[in-house]
């Protein structure tokens, strides 16, 4: 059994695919592939195969992790033509590689967005105040209850541009088997904080890294 | 333009991924080179028009042709539509996301009654005037429709400018052909009409008009323009050789039907009375095991699929079915793919069919048993004897089975009291035998559940003339059969006979009825087939303000003499020999299915052939 990596894009229409909906289109993917995927053993075999990461509905990615077996060993280049030869439109394999890390070790991710609004101005400088507040408090949904939290901590902005009609932030969140934040939060944050309209576009997670900053491989 | 605004409120909507195209297997082509562009339209929601196999047929045969472009486009669930209405979303396609309002054919495809509503809304919603007449008379915007459905097209009759009888294979090809060849000269949408209705199985109602009596009966039909005055729906002669599709459009999200379907037999043997699809199908034809085994391999590889399932009104009854079986198991068992095989009778079920299909699955049985009595059973000549049915559940229990339901119908022709109480009766028999099987699953109790539909009357059946029971009638067997069930073993499950009421009238009904529908849909409805948007109160309005009777329809016994709305209509079956099935069936007497012996429904003798 061979343990391999692919990182793929996921962009254009191909965002409007749910994560539960993407675990059935790669399964159908495999089969169409006709790779020599590993099944798992047991009463009900299936082709394992697993997402590092989950992907909010409706952002893009340059960088989503899949890991899944073979069961021989094929040169990554085929691998990853034969895959790209039958995924669906907005989604290609970028790169096929060995696991060289544990999935545990995934602890940040780098989203990019733009913040639309015809108010440049006002909203840049409410992104600024609400960066550089002592606290930024979201309610967050958990298993549990609601409950909330203090993201200031963990997030780390980037770059914080002003566009004509944007704003765009880039920036890393937790991410991993720990704690998640999604840039949802963020910018509902910034919905309570400032009154002023605007619209989140092309939101978009642009790496997966450790925690020293290195990117996941 | 038109993708911006919907991506701009797409994450604001139940699964987005139905509205947006980009699927593995949809087809895009290069407009700027495209002759006939056709709309494909699903009167319901993307999940439910999406399993339609008709469809993926269609849209792989049309887009086949190198100059024709044929796109999905479905009913949108209620939140996106209220957005769509809200931001001038006009109905588009799913592979342009072009408006269909510019597209040459908008085609539906009208396989219940309970979507006709959902037509007029599509039509709306692409900014399209309901009425045929409202729309321009220049060559575009063909409305047009198939289906079964389209066997009485009346109710339909007022919005559509074809209704294709049948097959559509090639006829839908004929009609674009036509279409590209007179756009090139110009003609107007009247010219086109008055030539397609030239072609057989096409039927162009605004030709026809109904002359009726006092009575409300119909008096006469007059037809203008040339058209025929009968129109014979369309079947494929060998269909062996039909197209068959290598790909399906293989959806994101999960839709009803989520597997590789292959259609193995067109058409039954069996005669059912009350069944349309028995009739209007017809002749009996089939694929042999090679061309199925191909086009399941076929379609497996293309799509990615780890499900097939066999498409037929009867599968056991394929002459074939065991070395097709033998010859498919191979395959999937060895590519890991399940295998599904709906539509089986409880008549012809061995022990080897049952170990065949354990192979690929342990999920409970279904039986269509119908009626609760031997008697009632041969009036709607569906011929299984309750020997079989006890045999068949000995099979499957002794096979490790412990749960059976059995569909039974209620307000079927000549039905008594004592018919109902037979259902009960037939579940108990059935727990007994459970309980006297040694080698029975151990540990575990029998669960018997029975499923009650209400009988619906329909065209081209020997049951077409017959009344539908009154919605007190129906209550009263409800109840009846509920007294008569005393175990908790049995589960009774039954339709609201309100819906069935509705699906009779539209069913049967004539041209009068499409100011009720276009009332109705006024008022709001649509998506009548869903329980939670079925308003019945609206409809009965609507009724009332056309001064419709709906009892005129559902409760009425037609006669065999009456001009019925469909008469102009050949579907092969003579009328005479449903004229005959009926009287035959008021005498409680069967009729042998079509292998057994020819009892002359006239199919053969139309199509030059023997159909066995």
């Amino acid at each position: 059994m061979i343990r391999v990596r692919a990182t793929f894009e996921k962009c254009g229409r191909a965002k409007y695919i749910s994560h539960l909906d993407l675990n059935r289109c790669m399964l159908r993917t495999f089969r169409r592939s006709r790779l020599p995927i590993w099944y798992t053993e047991g009463f009900n075999p299936h082709p394992y195969y697993s997402f590092a990461l989950a992907l909010s509905l409706g952002f893009e990615s340059s960088c989503e992790i899949l890991d899944f077996n073979l069961n021989e060993e094929l040169p990554f280049d085929e691998i990853k033509d034969k895959l790209n030869a039958v995924m669906p439109e907005g989604m290609r394999i970028v790169k096929v590689a060995e696991q060289k890390q544990k999935i545990t070790a995934i602890a940040k991710a780098e989203y990019s967005f733009s913040l639309v609004s015809d108010e440049a101005d006002g909203l840049f400088e409410a992104v600024q105040e609400l960066i550089a507040s002592p606290e930024i408090l979201i309610e967050k949904k958990t298993k549990k209850g609601i409950k909330t939290v203090d993201i200031k901590p963990d997030m780390e902005i980037l770059s914080c541009t002003k566009g004509e009609k944007s704003v765009d932030v880039t920036m890393y969140l937790p991410a991993g088997t720990q704690t998640n934040y999604n840039p949802t939060l963020f910018i509902e944050a910034l919905r309570r904080a400032a009154d002023i309209s605007f619209e989140p576009c092309n939101i978009r997670r642009t790496a997966i890294l450790c925690e020293d900053n290195l990117v996941f491989e | 333009m038109l993708r911006e605004k919907i991506e701009k409120h797409l994450l604001e909507v139940q699964k987005p991924s139905r509205y947006i195209g980009g699927e593995v297997g949809s087809i895009i082509k290069d407009k700027s080179v495209i002759d006939v562009r056709f709309a494909f339209c699903f009167p319901d929601t993307y999940d439910i028009g999406m399993s339609h196999l008709g469809m993926k047929i269609l849209y792989s045969l049309t887009n086949e042709r190198e100059n024709y472009w044929c796109e999905r486009c479905f009913a949108p669930g209620e939140d996106f539509e209220a957005i769509m209405r809200e931001n001038d979303i006009p109905l588009y396609a799913l592979e342009s996301l072009d408006p269909i309002r510019d597209f040459d054919f908008i085609g539906f495809t009208m396989q219940y009654e309970l979507s006709y509503t959902n037509v007029l809304n599509m039509l709306d919603l692409a900014g399209i005037p309901v009425f045929a007449k409202d729309r321009t008379d220049e060559l575009t915007q063909i409305v047009i429709a198939g289906g079964p459905c389209v066997c009485n097209p009346e109710p339909l009759a007022d919005f559509f400018d074809i209704f294709v009888l049948g097959e559509g294979e090639e006829v839908n090809l004929e009609l674009m052909d036509l279409y590209t060849k007179m756009k090139k000269e110009g003609a107007s949408k009247t010219d086109y009409l008055r030539k397609a209705a030239q072609i057989e199985g096409v039927y162009v109602p605004r030709f026809y008009c109904f002359k009726y009596k006092s009575d409300g009966t119909i008096e006469k039909l007059e037809v203008s323009d040339g058209a025929p005055k009968i129109i014979r729906k369309r079947i494929i002669k060998d269909f062996d050789k039909v197209y068959y599709p290598e790909n399906f459009v293989v959806p994101f999200t999960e839709i009803v039907q989520d597997r590789v379907s292959v259609e193995v037999l067109r058409g039954c043997i069996r005669g059912c009375r009350f069944c349309q699809a028995g009739f209007i199908y017809r002749p009996f034809r089939e694929k042999h095991t090679e061309t199925i085994s191909r086009e399941v391999k076929a379609l497996c590889e293309n799509t990615g699929y780890d499900e097939v399932s066999l498409a037929s009104l009867s599968t056991s009854d394929h002459s074939e079915i065991d070395p097709m079986l033998t010859k498919l198991l191979d395959y999937t068992v060895s590519e890991r793919i399940n295998l599904s095989l709906p539509s089986l009778r409880v008549d012809n079920f061995s022990e080897e069919l049952l170990e065949k299909i354990k192979r690929v699955r342990k999920s409970g049985l279904t039986f269509a048993a119908e009626g609760g009595t031997q008697r009632l059973r041969d009036v709607i000549n569906k011929n299984v004897s309750e020997e079989e049915i006890m045999n068949t559940c000995r099979i499957a229990f002794e096979g490790g089975y412990s749960a059976v339901k059995l569909y039974f119908m209620m307000g079927l022709p000549t039905e008594t009291d004592e018919d109902i109480v037979g259902i009960a009766e037939l579940a108990n028999r059935i727990i007994d035998l459970y309980y006297s099987i040694e080698n029975r699953p151990k540990g575990r109790g029998v669960q018997i559940s029975i499923s009650c539909a209400t009988f619906v009357p329909k065209p081209f059946t020997p049951f077409q003339f017959e009344p539908q029971d009154t919605r007190e009638m129906i209550e009263h067997k409800q109840k009846l059969l509920l007294d008569s069930v005393k175990t908790k073993k049995i589960k009774v499950s039954y339709h609201n006979p309100d819906v069935s009421m509705l699906e009779a009238i539209l069913a049967k009904g004539d041209r009068r009825l499409c100011k009720v529908v276009y009332t109705a849909w006024k008022k709001g409805c649509k998506f009548d087939s869903w329980e939670e948007h079925f308003h019945f109160d609206k409809w009965l309005e609507a009724f009332k303000e056309c001064g419709i009777d709906t009892s005129f329809y559902a409760n009425r016994r037609f006669e065999y003499d009456e001009i019925l709305p469909w008469d102009h209509f050949d579907y092969l079956v003579t009328k005479e020999f449903l004229i005959r099935e009926n009287k035959t069936a008021h005498q409680s007497k069967t009729t042998p299915n079509c292998r057994l012996r020819c009892s002359g429904c006239g199919v053969n003798k139309k199509v030059g052939r023997e159909c066995f």
